[in-house]
């Protein structure tokens, strides 16, 4: 196993972080004292619906704040970070290269220059051709591609991905999977991290470098599994079967 | 007086003209002042604390009383070209604007949550939030509430162009003071034409800008889209549009590059405002003889006297607002053609000002005054209701409830009392908010009725104000608009509020 030189490869770290809502007088603890460190590596958060992933990824992404602890990122100058939400949330006014380009024109990147960017990460995820479309126009998984397409385009150090494949038909979900797999493993872009939310198992044994495992709510690290199976990683591989059979064991 | 071909017509468009630059320049300032209130009170809990509940009071109160005291503080600040032109669009601007604010503020509000999640992992700047997520998100709602707004602005035109306060009457140049003076010297050529052109300049406005704005920003395909003509008349506001356009950019071009483009719009203001060099104003303005040391008791007592007659005549016209419009939904729910039908009849009669009737309605008034009275409450109220329920309401009724309510057999009465109005009961109880709100400032008009010899009191506040105003009374306006505000006011908290808050969260389908 390689032992990870943690100066330099180390990208962000997670230190101690808890967070909790009220609601109607009631305290919720959501997350409690969560510590992990991620290096140049595709990282899985996983656990069951509803225990606090995506407000650990909001909180990664700076909009959350934690009660306690803090996020420490170990890249110089500001952290640029692409989010790929469960729901592609794009805005139905814009059109495909609208969307895409919004996030390119609030950090001040020329007009052409973030269209030139835009096209190239619309070229990437295979939408090239529907640059003028609207969302109303795109089918769930087109609409999901520009979703990533926006994130990419910000040529993002960390990507940020809550539940992305979660609420795609299968076949579609298969298809990006490896999409996103190949966008990483090929590094057009400076892509430093990849952290990935998901209550699938067999989605973060085949995608993921190491998974963390949270516990229900309040979520607990309740164990990090490193993922040493050479890619590309199918289904069938017997070192794919038992990781999985493997992690069930701890989210049960 | 004779007049020539030649004079009417000059008359005519030069008072068109300035009819509808003050109508612009009220919408655009509606519309400009509606985006950032709007705005702001959708994202800033503290603001919206503050302004929420002022703004219902100013929805709900009838502008038309309080109109006679702003006039005058305007008149005697700015003088009586400025102020009245002033005077003038700050009353079309008060009815414009109500629904315009709460129809931006309501758009924001309901915006997903995800999408404050993205301008702020994406850091979008607030001219970037602005520009890009709030304008476009109200969009559809601004371009329904124009609709309902700019009708509402040419139904009040007359008021905003006839400026009376006792025995100071003050006319600005326009359609509106036109046709008024020419009803009243009974020159029929002249009243006949006005009217026409009136009618003219509402459709036209209809064609070239709303109905294109709402075909582009909402669902609603329903306005005037069963015309098989319409391609047609799409074509031709396309291809007209189309070289305005080219002629503005050509003109604005030249301009700039003569003087350089931050100067160019300097230099177009003052064009506008040379007209009111051209054509001075009459002065006929004398001081307003009032006495501060009336009696407030006394003024309680008479509004206490007349309110309960407004109290019920008002409330009665909400109710039958309301079966109208829900019996027109279902009307247009079940059969589409004639749905489009309702709808384009309802955007046109809407926007026809009070004194096209007063042909037709002023042989009623000896004889039935009670007519003519209903007739003008239902115009000012009626179509808060109707285009709520209508508009709104109806394009709620999604796909999915009506292939459940197929799938299942829910049909007849059931359907309606189970699916229909429940699905509705938001945009009816919305609707009912404002239409109460239109139908206590159209109760100023239709309680008290002077046409010439011929007076009509109804009795009533509304019919009280009309004397307070004719007698110059400013305190007893001010006075008895405030008692009307404080009940109209605590009507709505203690009963419509609570109604909407009791429903909303189990009346919106997903």
């Amino acid at each position: 196993m390689v032992t990870m030189s943690l100066s330099k490869d180390l990208v962000l770290e997670v230190r101690g972080v808890s967070k909790s809502y009220t609601s109607g007088g009631k305290v919720f603890e959501v997350l409690k004292d969560i510590n992990f460190v991620v290096g140049r590596e595709y990282i899985t958060i996983l656990g069951p619906s509803g225990c606090g992933k995506s407000t650990l990824l909001k909180i990664i992404a700076g909009v959350e704040k934690p009660d306690k602890g803090e996020v420490v990122f170990n890249i110089g100058g500001k952290v640029r970070i692409g989010f790929v939400f469960q729901f592609p949330t794009l805005l139905p006014w814009m059109t495909v290269l609208g969307n895409v380009t919004l996030p390119l024109i609030a950090a001040g990147v020329p007009k052409n220059d973030a269209v030139e960017r835009a096209r190239r990460v619309l070229k990437i995820v295979g939408l090239e051709e529907l640059d003028d479309f609207y969302p109303s126009e795109l089918s769930g998984g087109m609409k999901q591609r520009v979703n990533i397409a926006r994130a990419l385009a910000v040529e993002p150090d960390i990507l940020l991905m809550d539940e992305p494949f979660s609420n795609l038909d299968p076949l579609t979900a298969e298809n990006l999977r490896s999409e996103v797999l190949d966008i990483w493993s090929s590094s057009i872009l400076p892509i430093k991290s990849v952290i990935m939310v998901t209550h699938n198992v067999e989605e973060a044994v085949l995608m993921s470098d190491k998974i963390i495992i949270l516990s229900p709510r309040p979520a607990r690290i309740v164990k990090v599994v490193d993922v040493n199976i050479p890619r590309p990683r199918t289904r069938k591989m017997t070192e794919v079967q038992e990781l999985v059979d493997r992690v069930y064991e701890y989210v049960s | 007086m004779t007049q020539s071909i030649e004079e009417l017509v000059v008359e005519l468009v030069v008072s068109t003209l300035l009819s509808l630059e003050r109508m612009f320049v009220a919408y655009l300032l509606s519309l400009l002042l509606a985006l950032v209130i709007g705005v702001v009170m959708a994202r800033n809990k503290y603001v919206e604390s503050v302004l929420l509940p002022i703004l219902d009071i100013l929805q709900s109160i009838p502008i038309l009383g309080f109109f006679p005291a702003v006039f005058l503080i305007f008149i005697n600040t700015l003088g009586p070209i400025v102020g009245g032109e002033l005077s003038s669009i700050f009353l079309i601007i008060t009815s414009l604007i109500w629904n315009m604010i709460f129809g931006v503020y309501s758009s924001i509000k309901s915006l997903d949550p995800s999408v404050d999640y993205l301008a702020r992992i994406y850091r979008l700047s607030s001219i970037h939030k602005f520009l890009y997520i709030y304008v476009p998100a109200s969009r559809s709602s601004i371009a329904a509430n124009s609709i309902v707004s700019w009708a509402g602005g040419w139904f009040f035109l007359t008021s905003a162009e006839v400026l009376s306060m006792g025995k100071t009457e003050y006319r600005l140049k326009g359609l509106g003071s036109l046709i008024i003076k020419a009803f009243e010297d009974g020159n029929t050529t002249l009243y006949i034409a006005g009217l026409l052109t009136l009618s003219t300049v509402i459709i036209i406005s209809y064609l070239m800008i709303w109905n294109p704005f709402t075909m582009k920003y909402t669902d609603t395909k329903i306005l005037l889209g069963f015309m098989r003509i319409y391609n047609s008349i799409d074509r031709i506001v396309s291809k007209t549009w189309g070289s305005i356009a080219g002629k503005l950019i050509m003109m604005y071009n030249f301009i700039k590059s003569r003087v350089g483009s931050t100067h160019t719009v300097f230099l177009i203001l003052p064009i506008l405002s040379i007209q009111y060099l051209l054509y001075p104003y009459p002065k006929n303005l004398y001081g307003v003889d009032y006495s501060i040391l009336s009696k407030v008791l006394r003024y309680g007592e008479d509004f206490l006297l007349e309110v309960p007659n407004t109290l019920i005549r008002v409330y009665s016209v909400v109710v039958v607002g309301l079966v109208i419009s829900v019996l027109l939904a279902y009307i247009s729910h079940t059969r589409f053609r004639v749905g489009k039908l309702v709808v384009m009849s309802g955007e046109v009669l809407s926007s026809i000002p009070a004194m096209i009737w007063w042909p037709i309605l002023l042989p009623l008034l000896q004889g039935f005054p009670y007519v003519v009275m209903g007739f003008i409450y239902l115009q000012g109220s009626l179509w808060y209701t109707f285009f709520n329920i209508l508009i709104f309401g109806l394009s709620n009724l999604k796909g999915n409830i009506l292939e459940f309510s197929r799938i299942y057999g829910i049909r007849g009465v059931l359907y309606l009392s189970k699916v229909f109005i429940p699905s509705l009961l938001p945009s009816i109880l919305a609707g009912g908010l404002s239409a109460s709100g239109g139908a206590w400032n159209a109760s100023i008009a239709a309680e008290y009725i002077a046409f010439g010899d011929l007076v009509v009191d109804m009795g009533g506040v509304g019919s009280l104000l009309n004397k307070q105003a004719m007698a110059g009374d400013v305190l007893g306006i001010l006075l008895t608009s405030l008692f009307m505000s404080l009940i109209i006011v605590s009507i709505n908290k203690l009963v419509w509020v609570k109604v909407l808050r009791r429903i909303s969260g189990y009346y919106v389908v997903e």
